[in-house]
């Protein structure tokens, strides 16, 4: 399993690169926005800050799900790990695991500099303290749900669908979130539909014909 | 532990409704290096895909190294090596990032079978694998299922691509190694020159239908071409069991069939032919003879032993 992790993240590693990137930058961004607000005495303005944030994630991680799927199609990359040791279910699961940890490249670092941030420059107003870890975990469904549906739109031969796929999604997903905020209710839809964009992704991986 | 490394059962397979296997049914026993012969579209390689799990059956079920193929697990892939047509490597992979990869996944790998494989066929380890002939590819696939030591080798028209030298080359490794390891092959090629040279066993694919399952040898002696001349035209009820196929002109008749013996020739002379006399067979002569389309309809019948 770990040679296959360690294949998908060398063949995907722009994505990851991109991660460390994408990450880094919101952090210069986060503090640069906390210490200006402070020096300025206003609050900082997170939803500005917000949305551009997370489309780049939805298009991001829809775009990875579905160029490792896409790839594997057209290179034909599973009918020869077939061929080898591997199981369908094992090359899916390397696969499912390089998304969970490109997207944790990105939110790791942003959770321990969003705490660190907001014990440095905590609000004059009390705030729930578990806000960053609810929105930590938003975010990461919210990764994984795009990252799902790139995978299950990336496996056709149509390059339309993958790119439509993801677009379709943020759509879907940013407005979602501006309504229902990071509740229980987003958590709940947003694993719904992981789950149920998993289910119909193996089932399609497996019974395609490599 | 199963006697029959291969095992196909009743298989069919329909793709958008058109049948490409028709009732496929077939035993590859340890040890035998087992020729599958049949033209282009035949149903070959639809049942060795279908034999590794690539592709689902319609109808049927199949078995490698006793498990279904449904259901193979990696163990058992590890202990299968596989050569595609068209060689399915990934292209944009460097040589030896691929080998690489193929031997750590593998169960067992013999670096020095390997590196043998790669003296003798020469090939660069810094290259591309799509920057790579036909015939490196060929050789970098073969040689990577090779190196696994498999229980079972599975080629899907492995010389492909490959001039003569290496071709030949090819044969008498796998001839030497397999043989010697008392390992099975599943031999696919439309070289029959390759098939007649390696293979114990024959098996021929028509129209979707497994026609020929029998061992080589046996395959030859019990073939027959007759050419057969009426002095008058030629009987209209004429009818001779397990005839393959059948072409006449004019008074003059040519039929190949199977297992003639007295008893058919018997059958024969009750027509009152002119003459009758027997053509020689290569096993060319035999698989043209197999998937020609016939010109009259005859029951094609699986000769089996």
């Amino acid at each position: 399993m770990f040679i296959l992790i360690k294949r998908e993240i060398e063949d995907h590693l722009a994505y990851f690169v991109g991660a460390i990137f994408l990450s880094a930058m919101i952090i210069a961004i986060l503090i640069s926005a906390f210490y200006y607000s402070e020096a300025a005495g206003n609050e900082p303005v997170f939803f500005f800050l917000s949305i551009p944030a997370i489309v780049v994630l939805t298009i991001g991680f829809s775009s990875m799900g579905a160029s490792q799927m896409y790839t594997d199609r057209n290179r034909k990359i599973s009918t020869f790990l077939s061929s080898l040791p591997v199981t369908r279910c094992q090359i899916l699961t390397a696969r499912i695991i390089t998304g969970v940890l490109a997207i944790l490249v990105v939110l790791v670092p942003l959770t321990v500099a969003g705490t660190i941030l907001w014990r440095l420059f905590a609000p004059p107003i009390p705030i729930f303290p578990g806000l960053i870890f609810d929105l930590s975990v938003v975010t990461f469904l919210m990764g994984f749900a795009c990252y799902c549906l790139g995978l299950q739109t990336g496996w056709t031969t149509s390059r339309i669908t993958p790119s439509l796929g993801g677009i379709i999604l943020t759509c879907v997903f940013v407005p979602l979130i501006m309504i229902k905020g990071f509740g229980p209710q987003i958590k709940i839809i947003l694993l719904l539909f992981i789950i149920a964009s998993l289910i119909r992704t193996w089932q399609k991986f497996k019974h395609t014909a490599l | 532990m199963s006697e029959n490394v291969v095992e196909v059962q009743n298989l069919a397979k329909y793709f958008d409704g058109r049948c490409v296997l028709d009732g496929i049914n077939l035993k590859v026993p340890r040890g035998c290096i087992y020729g599958l012969l049949g033209r282009n579209a035949s149903g070959k390689t639809t049942t060795i895909r279908i034999l590794l799990g690539h592709e689902r059956p319609t109808r049927g079920r199949t078995f490698l190294l006793g498990t279904d193929s449904t259901n193979l697990s990696a163990k058992i892939h590890g202990r299968i090596g596989y050569v595609a047509e068209g060689h399915n490597l990934i292209q944009n992979y460097r040589v030896g990032r691929l080998v690489k990869l193929c031997k750590n996944l593998s169960l067992h790998w013999n670096d020095k079978f390997f590196n043998h494989l790669m003296e003798t066929f020469r090939l660069p380890m810094d290259r591309r694998v799509k920057d790579l002939s036909m015939g490196m590819r060929a050789q970098l696939n073969l040689s990577l299922a090779m190196a696994i030591d498999p229980e079972l080798l599975i080629l899907d028209d492995p010389t492909l691509g490959m001039d003569t030298v290496v071709r030949r080359q090819f044969l008498e490794l796998a001839i030497d190694v397999i043989q010697k390891q008392g390992r099975t092959i599943l031999f696919c090629s439309h070289i029959l020159s390759d098939v007649e040279r390696i293979a114990d066993r024959i098996g021929i694919f028509a129209a979707g239908k497994l026609v020929v399952d029998c061992p080589l040898e046996e395959l030859k002696t019990r073939v027959r071409k007759l050419r057969v001349i009426f002095a008058e035209a030629i009987p209209q009820n004429l009818y001779l069991p397990e005839v393959v196929n059948l072409q006449s002109q004019g008074r003059e008749m040519i039929i190949t069939a199977v297992n003639w013996n007295q008893q058919k020739q018997a059958i024969l002379e009750t027509y009152k032919p002119a003459s009758c006399s027997e053509l020689p067979m290569s096993l060319e002569d035999i698989f043209i003879e197999c998937t020609k389309p016939i010109s009259i309809p005859i029951q094609v019948e699986k000769w089996e032993m």
